[in-house]
Formats: structure tokens, sequence, C-alpha cells
């Protein structure tokens, strides 16, 4: 029965049964920590950290890395929320093309250097992190951006409540996040680009024999990804409405911790966009759950968290080299009674 | 016959001055089974890169249907029908069967899934296998991983199939199922090259037999003109000029090493030799026949499973390379970039990387001074051709690497020196120069075993040889009774073992 299951139906599984773990335990620790309140608090936060993990996990498959998308997703959340100030006329569909464009520029510079430059992402994006946030930092003059300034339609929209289950709401930007993530699992599936990107990150020797231009594969992930923190950036203009220099600082190693908490596999060619939203919800849920643990003060909540973390990520690794190897002896058992039976 | 579907005339590839391939003429029929011959290092893999698009001929040019081509990279070869595949086969390990299949499909934007699971299972069944298809592919045996290989190959039409070695890591069940496959490729009208160094395969599955050597085309038969002994003269045949002179003894009588039914499980087993003070022993055989696996177990990076090693009069357990070395046994690795040498440090760091601990001052700083002194009488020595010894060794010549290589482990003082392919990849003066220097060692009183794929090496340096095959050792002789022929015949399986 259990070897019926795909690998990669099977972690999303353990991710839930983990997620249910942690609940649980927290349940049992906090007075009222399981309440419609925690849903939406962490909906709201996981709603754009989800956009960045799903960008990251595209890179991430490419045996890449994008350190830059924290401080993309801090320049276009200022960035726009600079444009509708200084024009309040605009429209939500401009905005949002304007925000999409500007992340995805910033990943094409990204993807430039690493794909055709073939300098190591870990360095070009060590890079243009700084680089792009100090632009930013020269770019808004030491000013910031303020709710009042902002329309309505904006700052409204993230907690608008789409439909409520009791006390948990269903908010606006939650729901935009999920419907994003949705179609990303899909396309990643049942798309035949996608599957190229499986293949570069597997085994680019083999890859390259096959004939795809991994390249090319490299530059598109990393423009995604810049656009899906535009799209981030967006929503944390919408959400906060006051935004400042330091926006989306931390989101890069955050939205790396998502991704391979949620399986994606840091060495590339394998993992799910499903997966890296699930690890965004666990790594929240973490974080929300320690804030409010007595039992650990806030000295050693970084350290509680970052060694979860590794356990989580630990667990995985072993649980799954060990169903692939029950999978493969099975198999070899298969094969031999089928050459006896002949 | 009729037109081949392939066809190269008068191909020539050159790597700076050394040519891999020299002059090459080869034809290639649908319908047929051709195997590929030769010694290691004949110009066999060249020759895939130049039908697979992965080089481009210096001269010479490349004929589909009799019409000249030009093969710009993989994919353009693929498009025109040819595909390799390789010993180690080349699948995607995270991705299933099915996905590895039609890696290379490009019809249609969305993934058909159920249609591409059937064409999957219709390839697998054309090749007369079972497999499941959802399977992802690190989980697959490598045979099942080149039926896979196989499969994407027919996913596309395949013409020309290269089989490169393809039974060296098989089972010999798995092997006569590769065998039966090429077959029914090749009876389906597909021209199917098969380069094999096993002989008795080469006799069961081939329709025409072509040897080639030092990048030359020396012979294309069809096999019921052939036989081993001829496959063998064609193969090892070579102009005098190219010999090196023999070398005499310096053997003493005390035996330092005494390997005794030395066995690695599923690698090679039942392995016994003697090394005296002052010898020179070479060992031989083909690509496959776990001689490296021998010296990196004498060595300490493999374990033994079976039999002891007797060194210096003592039983001796090795469990890393370190206890290796702090029992002077020095390893000189035939992949110099992996292996051997760092490449972007200089000289000086490099003849002193594996002894370091003797080059520190009492604060326990590396005492310049004395590193630069033994780097130059290395130097000198070894004749190592460079300006100073802060030069970069990536930037020297092939030869001077591997010397360079020898100074590192020279300097280590052993009294046991493995040597593995001490010649590869340099020219014939630098080649002599290393013999000499392996000699010098011994007549010092120190025990040199060679790994050499190169039979006038091995019969110019061993004063015995050891030859071995997949595994097995197959005899031991003397310099003096051996000859290529016989070490050949032995290699391939033509002889049994004595």
């Amino acid at each position: 029965m259990l070897q019926k299951i795909s690998p990669q139906t099977l972690r999303i599984i353990a991710l839930l049964a983990v997620l249910v773990l942690i609940i649980l335990f927290f349940t049992t620790q906090i007075e009222g920590f399981l309440s419609g309140r925690l849903f939406n608090r962490i909906s709201s936060s996981v709603a754009i950290m989800a956009l960045v993990a799903t960008g990251q996990t595209l890179v991430i498959l490419t045996r890449n890395i994008d350190l830059s998308v924290g401080s993309v997703v801090g320049f276009v959340a200022f960035a726009t929320g600079s444009l509708i100030t200084n024009n309040p006329d605009l429209g939500p569909t401009a905005l949002l093309a304007y925000a999409a464009t500007l992340g995805a520029g910033f990943g094409l510079i990204n993807g430039l250097l690493v794909a055709y430059a073939r300098v190591p992402s870990i360095i070009v994006t060590l890079a243009t992190m700084a680089l792009f946030r100090s632009t930013l930092v020269e770019y808004s003059d030491g000013k910031s951006i303020t709710t009042d300034n902002l329309p309505g339609w904006l700052t409204d929209f993230p907690n608008m409540v789409v439909f409520a289950l009791g006390q948990m709401e269903f908010r606006a930007g939650f729901c935009a996040s999920v419907l994003v993530v949705i179609v990303a699992h899909l396309a990643m599936t049942k798309l035949r680009p996608a599957r190229q990107l499986y293949a570069v990150g597997s085994n680019p020797e083999a890859a390259d024999l096959a004939g795809i231009d991994a390249a090319r594969v490299v530059l598109v992930a990393f423009v995604l990804s810049g656009l899906m923190a535009g799209l981030a950036g967006f929503m944390f203009l919408a959400r906060f409405g006051n935004i400042t220099v330091v926006a989306g600082l931390g989101f890069e190693l955050k939205s790396v911790a998502s991704a391979v908490v949620g399986g994606v596999n840091i060495f590339g060619g394998s993992g799910s966009v499903i997966g890296a939203f699930l690890g965004a919800i666990l790594v929240d849920l973490l974080e929300t759950g320690l804030v409010r643990w007595a039992v650990v003060s806030e000295f050693w909540r970084e350290a509680v968290l970052g060694t979860l973390i590794l356990a989580a990520v630990a667990t995985d690794t072993i649980i799954s080299r060990r169903l692939a190897r029950a999978r493969a002896e099975r198999a070899q058992k298969e094969a031999l009674a089928t050459r006896v039976a002949k | 016959m009729t037109q081949p579907t392939l066809a190269l005339r008068s191909v020539s590839k050159s790597f700076g001055m050394t040519a891999a391939l020299d002059d090459m003429t080869l034809e290639l029929f649908p319908g047929e089974v051709h195997a590929v011959v030769g010694e290691n290092g004949a110009g066999k893999s060249t020759m895939i890169k130049i039908m697979t698009g992965v080089h481009q001929p210096t001269s010479g040019r490349i004929e589909i249907d009799g019409q000249p081509v030009v093969l710009s990279g993989t994919k353009a070869a693929r498009l025109r029908g040819v595909a390799a595949i390789y010993q180690e086969p080349m699948v995607f390990p995270d991705l299933d069967v099915t996905e590895n299949i039609f890696i290379s499909a490009t019809d249609g934007l969305v993934l058909r899934r159920t249609a591409m699971r059937q064409g999957a299972l219709a390839l697998i069944g054309r090749i007369g296998m079972t497999l499941d298809v959802d399977r992802v592919a690190s989980s697959l045996s490598l045979a099942e991983q080149q039926a896979v290989e196989i499969a994407r190959a027919l996913s596309q039409d395949v013409r020309v199939l290269i089989m490169d070695e393809p039974t060296a890591s098989l089972s010999a069940h798995e092997a006569a199922e590769l065998r039966r496959i090429a077959r029914t490729l090749a009876d389906g009208g597909v021209a199917v090259v098969y380069i094999s160094h096993r002989l008795e395969e080469v006799f069961q599955i081939a329709d025409r037999v072509s040897v080639i050597r030092d990048g030359k085309h020396i012979s294309t038969r069809p096999i019921a003109d052939t036989n081993p002994q001829l496959l063998i003269a064609d193969m090892v045949g070579r102009e005098v000029g190219n010999y090196f002179t023999k070398m005499p003894s310096t053997a003493q009588d005390e035996v330092l090493l005494r390997v005794q039914g030395l066995g690695v499980a599923g690698v090679f087993d039942d392995v016994s030799f003697d090394l005296r003070r002052g010898e020179v022993v070479a060992m031989a055989g083909l690509i496959g026949a776990r001689r490296t696996d021998v010296a990196l177990t004498l060595f300490g990076i493999l374990r033994a499973t079976s039999g002891q090693v007797i060194y210096k009069g003592r039983p001796l357990t090795l469990r890393s390379p370190a206890d290796a070395i702090a029992a002077g046994i020095a390893y000189v690795s035939e992949d110099r970039r992996k292996l051997g040498l760092a490449m972007a440090l200089p000289i000086r760091w490099n003849v002193s990387l594996a002894t370091l601990r003797r080059y520190l001052s009492r604060l326990g700083l590396i005492d310049v001074a004395a590193e630069t002194d033994t780097a130059l009488s290395f130097r000198k020595r070894l004749n190592i051709r460079t300006p100073d010894v802060e030069m970069i060794v990536g930037m020297l010549s092939g030869g001077n690497q591997q010397k360079v290589m020898l100074a590192k482990w020279l300097n280590m003082q052993p009294d046991l020196l493995i040597v593995d392919e001490p010649t590869r990849g340099i020219d014939v003066g630098s080649k002599a120069e290393v013999h000499d220097l392996i000699r010098a060692f011994a007549a010092g009183g120190g025990a040199v075993l060679v790994v050499s794929s190169d039979l006038p090496e091995v019969l110019a340096m061993g004063d015995r040889i050891v030859v071995m095959r997949e595994g097995r050792q197959m005899a031991i002789l003397d310099s003096a009774e051996a000859s290529q022929e016989g070490i050949m015949a032995l290699a391939t399986g033509q002889r049994g073992a004595a």
C-alpha cells in the first residue's frame, strides 16, 4: 500500500503529519493556541512568503540559489508604493504588472550572470542582494512609503474576507497566493518545459546529451524567481502599507528554509512547489509557536528554530533514502521472481 | 551491400600536438552489429565523440546516407538518428522511467501522462523487457538504466546506436539480455556499433569487427573470417620505434610485500603475489580488470574483505590512506586532476603536500626555505622543466605534472611505491624519463607496483607481470617469457588462468 504512493505524494503527507503534530504539541503547551486568530495570523504572513518560496524552489531545482529575493521584495514594494503615491489614479492591473515586470527584470540580471557569464549563483545573488538593497536606499533617499498615501483598494485587499469557516477567515491575500501556488504547481507537473528544469538539476551532463539548453533553462528559472519576488513585493506593500528600506530583509534565507523543509533537494533535481508552500507554513508555525511558548527564552528562540529545521530536513532525508532503498530491493526481488518463473 | 547509414571518411582529430584519431575510415550498415575493438587509449572514445557530435573532426568528413553532414553537437547528432549509450548510463536520477524516456520529446506544451506511459511501456516492450515505468531512475539497476537509455534512443527513431562497453558493469545474465536487445535492434534495421573488451562477446554478437590502434583503422573483417588470435595481433601490433628498452632487474632477495588471497567482495578476489625490494612488478589488464581497485586496497582506500597482506614480515591491516602512508606506502593516482595534484597551487606546495609535517618550524609555521630547497632538488633530480617552483601546477605540461606528482610521493621516502598509469597522456620523451625515475627508485631499495594499460610499458618496466581480467588474477608472467600477444590473450580471456 505504502509503496503504491509516489515518493512526492508521500512527502506531502509526511509534511502534513508533521504540521498536525506541531500544532498538537503547541496546543498542549500554550493556552488558546489553536484558534481562528492563529490561522489568520499565519495565513497573512505565509501569503507573502509562499510566493518567494515558489520562485526560490524553481531556482534550487536547477542546482542554483537566489539570495537576492529579499532585496527584490523590498525594492519592488518601495518602487510600487512610490509609483501609486505619485499616480493615485493607476489601476490594480497596471500596478501589479509594474511590480511583476520590475521583479522579473532583477531576475533577468541574476539569470544572465549565472547562465551566460557562468558565475556561481551563490556569488552572483550575494552581490546583487547587496546591490539591489543599496539601490533601494539610494532611490528612496531615506524616505518611507506610508499607508496614508496609498489608495484604499490596495491596503484593504489583503484583509478582505473571501469566506470564513467559523473564526478562520480566508482573506483575499492568502487566497490569491494559494491560487498562484496551485497554478505554479500544476505548471511544474504538467508542462513539458517545466520537466527540463528537473532534468538540468538532476543530471546536467545527461541534460546536455538530451539536447536541453541548460543555460536558457537556468535563465528562465531566475526570471521566474524575480517575478515571484516582485509579486511578493506587491503583497508586502498591500499588507503593511508602511515601507522602509529594510522591507523584505531576511526573506532570502527564510525562503530557502521553506523550500528545503518542504522537501526540495538543495542539490537540485527534486522537490515540489506545494512542498515549499507547506514548508513556508511549517516554518511560520514554528516561529509563531516559539514566540508564545514561555519555556523557550527570547535568546534561544532562533537556536531552537534552527535546530528544528535541521531536524526536519535530516529526518526527511533519512526517511526518503530508506524508502528508496526498500523500493529498489523490492523491485529487485520481483525481477528475480519473474526470471525464475520464466 | 546497401549504402552505409553512417560513414567516417578519412577522419582525423588532434588535441594540440597529439593525434587521437588518424585518417579513420569506418562504414556502418543498417542491420549490422559492428564490433569495434582496440586497446585502452586506441581512440575509441574519440571516435564515439566524433560520431555523436561532441567533437568536430580536424579533417575528413562524416557521411549519413551518403551525404556529407556536420554534426555540430549532440542535439544535431540525435536529430540525425545517432545516439550512444555508455557503461555508466546517462539518466536523470530524480525522474521516473517514463519521464526519462521522453525528456527530449518536443511535441506539445502540456504533458500527456497517460499517452507517455503507454508509449514508454511500448518502447520497453519493443526491446523485450518488463519494467515498472513509474519507478524513479535512481532506484533502477545499471542494466535497467541502460534499457531506459535505449528506449529513449528508440523514441527518437535511432538509426545508429553506439554501445560503449555496455556490458562492463553487468552480470552475465544482464549482459546476455543486453546483447539480445542489440541484436533485436539490428534486425529492425538499426546500425549497432558495439565496443567491447570481451572478445568472446564480440564473437557472440557481431556481424563484422573492426580493430583500431593508435587512432588508426587497422582492419575490418566479417566475423566468420577472423579469430581471436588474429584480432589480438591486430590490436597489439606496433611499429618498432614505439618500443621502450627493457630495463634490467634490480630485485633483491628481501620480500617487502606479500599479498595472499586478497579480495574485496564484489570487486575482485584471490589476488596473490610477492614484491621484493628493488623489484618492479607490473599489473596489466583492460578496463574493468579491477587493477586500480587492487592498488586502492593496498593503499587503504578500499577495505579488503578476504585474504591478507604481509608487509615487512608482519601482517598489515589498512583502514585508511593515512595508515598506508604511515607504513611507508605511496600511491600515485592515474587521475592527476581528481586524486593527484592540487592544480591551482604552486609546485612547491604540491611537493610538500603529503609530508607537510616535516616542514613545520617549532612554532608550527611552515618553513618555506626548506620547502623550496626540496622542491628545487626534485626539479633537478626529475628534470621538471619549469623556470621556478612557484609555478602553478595546472600550467605545466602533462609530463611535468606527472613528475611533480612523483616528486610529491618520492618526497615521502616510501618503501613501497604504487603507480597507476604513470605515463598516460604524456609524450614519449617524458615517458622514458618517468620509467627511468621509477627504476632508479627501485634500484635504491624500494619496491614498485606499476599498474599500466600500455603493453610496451608493462614489458619494459615489469620484472614480473601480473595479468588481471574482470577481478581475477589470470597469471604472473616472468618478463622474459611474456609477450604482448600472450598478455592480451589472458586479459581478454582467450587464454585461461594458468
